[in-house]
């Protein structure tokens, strides 16, 4: 377990490479080179009084095509504010109508590798977190975090969202897409990190021997001639290394008795957001089964978008 | 092609009948890259009904055994965990996944929502009916592997998987205990009840599409109720519940099936469908611990 001096006395000891701005600069410029060649079919089955249920798919790094569950209020032509949902490491990408009744558009987005966006990427679970991790340009997560950036690109494209009005949301490894996503795309209002994963890649993978972090060790043990090159491949995909970028207001949620993903590697990119942070700490709670967290995220976002969601 | 079950008790019948006519070919190849220095993890294939070849995580601690047996059953989702339980120092560990899941995939792909009802119209079209004879199959394939020595045997599982860990322990002798966290409704009348998130809320969203369908749909999944079969469960169950769970293991449904199951001890927790979450994980830990006769 967990106490709040634990979280305040751990520090680090990620570093941001010299050249990190100019990696990511040079991702989303490739990014802007490939047409969003979004395709939005209605799905009736699912689709509810109050909201209108689609599945999208759209085109992201290495023209892979990205499939995604987008609820829109119903009835009404908008514009809503909108809500990006990424996704957990092995979980499913929800399907959200309830933001929906709330009179928000809301994309959960399969990233790579995840059904059914695995067709042509398919590493596996476990398998994802060390694919490419040799090289920042061929780690899985430069695909992973691209697709949630396209998911920034799809809101954007649509005419029922409210363009200044896109957030972001999402838990364990959604906590560190989000905390990723919202560093990259300014457009992004207010973020909330649920016990958030990709925090502290070597601390986490010593702290812990659960996974997906201990898919770090293993590569370890199994490659101790390659460690060094993987760690610094991580820096670029650290979330304490975005957490300084990210310009908007953001809450962090973390479970105290976290036993995935360290309650004070999700400090850790807490204490590096701008002032207009919140911490909400969730004691005898562990990795993603807080009682009281899916309110308060709803609520912390919705207060956010002030009076636009109903 | 076989007929449709008209019942519960001949849908077990037939479902027993199918495993028994088919090899189970059981393949096991260590994972050097995932295998720890106190334990060995193995990745397991072998057959089930339906021509399915399905694949299971196998962890078996280094020494001498035999060895106690965790036997963690799939939930409600394309991805079952590779070993995790910090038992995997003192119990050999299975984690088995059901026909449609990832690695066990080749003839069906589930989708995520989608899987509870695809062709529901039918028990022999339903795919999730097929997920209960391969957790059946699971245990047939660890008492059947060379690779090591079982004593006591534990299931756990949550949600879907505390379903088939029940529907397990009713129609296999000899398990010792069962840990079965927010088990899900399917088959209950309570899961057919409009306004129910997910996953139980894609019974509603199918009967909202096809209202006329719901007797039918009520026929094929109660082949499958637990309250059915509670009754034939032997070991003591430790089970959690959610006070506030609509979309899993409503409390009016968990109240039901612990009353019907010979020798549970019902757990209900101020949450929704995380049943008690961390609190409850550590009552879980100790009680297999216990059970399984290993130190934690």
């Amino acid at each position: 377990m967990a106490t709040e001096s634990d979280l305040v006395a751990f520090a680090t000891q990620v570093t941001c490479p010299d050249d990190f701005d100019q990696f990511w600069d040079g991702v989303l410029s490739g990014l802007n080179g490939i047409p969003l060649d979004s395709k939005v079919t209605h799905d009736p089955l699912r689709s509810t009084e109050t909201a209108s249920v689609y599945q999208v798919c759209y085109r992201s790094l290495d023209d892979l095509e990205i499939f995604g569950w987008y609820a829109v209020p119903a009835p009404g032509d908008g514009p809503f504010p909108a809500v990006l949902i990424l996704p957990g490491y092995k979980s499913e990408p929800a399907l959200r109508r309830d933001w929906a009744g709330k009179g928000v558009a809301a994309l959960s987005v399969a990233v790579r590798g995840k059904l059914p966006s695995s067709a042509e990427f398919n590493p596996g679970y476990p398998g994802l977190l060390t694919h490419g991790v040799e090289d920042r340009e061929t780690y899985s997560y430069k695909g992973v975090i691209s697709d949630c950036v396209r998911g920034v690109d799809f809101l954007l494209s649509r005419p029922e969202v409210d363009a200044s009005q896109i957030y972001c949301c999402g838990s364990s490894q959604g906590g560190g897409l989000t905390l990723i996503t919202t560093g990259l795309r300014h457009e992004i209002k207010a973020g909330v990190a649920g016990y958030p994963f990709l925090c502290c890649f070597p601390e986490s993978m010593r702290m812990l021997r659960s996974y997906p972090y201990d898919e770090l060790s293993c590569y370890a043990r199994a490659y101790p001639d390659r460690v060094e090159q993987a760690l610094d491949t991580l820096r670029y995909f650290d979330a304490v290394n975005f957490a300084p970028r990210i310009e908007c207001p953001m809450a962090v949620g973390i479970a105290m008795e976290d036993e995935v993903c360290p309650p004070e590697t999700g400090y850790a990119a807490y204490r590096l957001l701008n002032p207009e942070r919140e911490l909400r700490l969730f004691p005898n709670s562990g990795h993603g089964n807080a009682h009281a967290y899916p309110a308060w995220e709803a609520a912390w976002l919705q207060q956010r978008m002030g009076a636009t969601a109903s | 092609m076989t007929s449709a079950p008209s019942s519960s008790a001949a849908f077990w019948e037939q479902t027993e009948a199918q495993l028994a006519e088919t090899p189970p070919d059981i393949t096991l190849e260590r994972d050097a890259f995932y295998s720890q220095p106190e334990w060995d993890v193995f990745r397991m294939h072998y057959n089930s009904s339906g021509g399915h070849r399905l694949y299971a995580w196998f962890s078996v601690p280094h020494g001498d055994g035999p060895f106690p047996a965790l036997v963690r059953m799939p939930d409600y989702g394309s991805v079952h965990d590779i070993i995790y339980t910090p038992l995997r120092q003192h119990a050999v560990v299975m984690n088995p996944t059901y026909r449609g899941q990832r690695n066990s995939d080749v003839l069906v792909r589930a989708a995520y929502p989608g899987l509870l009802t695809d062709g529901i119209d039918s028990a022999e079209t339903y795919t999730l009916l097929g997920a209960y004879a391969d957790a059946l199959r699971a245990i047939d394939i660890l008492r059947e592997q060379q690779q090591v020595q079982i004593g006591a045997i534990a299931l756990t599982g949550a949600g879907l998987g505390a379903a088939l860990a029940l529907a397990t322990a009713a129609h296999r002798s000899g398990i010792a205990a069962v840990a079965a966290d927010t088990p899900m409704a399917l088959g209950h009348p309570t899961a057919l009840q409009p306004g129910l998130g997910y996953p139980l809320g894609e019974l509603g969203d199918y009967l909202r599409a096809y209202p006329d369908s719901l007797e039918t749909v009520a026929g094929i999944t109660s082949l499958v109720d637990p309250i059915g079969f509670a009754g034939s469960v032997q070991a003591p169950v430790l089970m959690s519940a959610g006070r506030f769970d609509r979309s899993l293991c409503p409390l009016s449904f968990a109240e039901a099936l612990a009353a019907a199951l010979p020798d549970c001890d019902l757990r209900v927790y101020e949450g929704a469908a995380e049943g008690g979450g961390h609190e409850h994980g550590q009552v879980r830990g100790a009680w297999l611990a216990e059970k399984l006769g290993v130190s934690r």
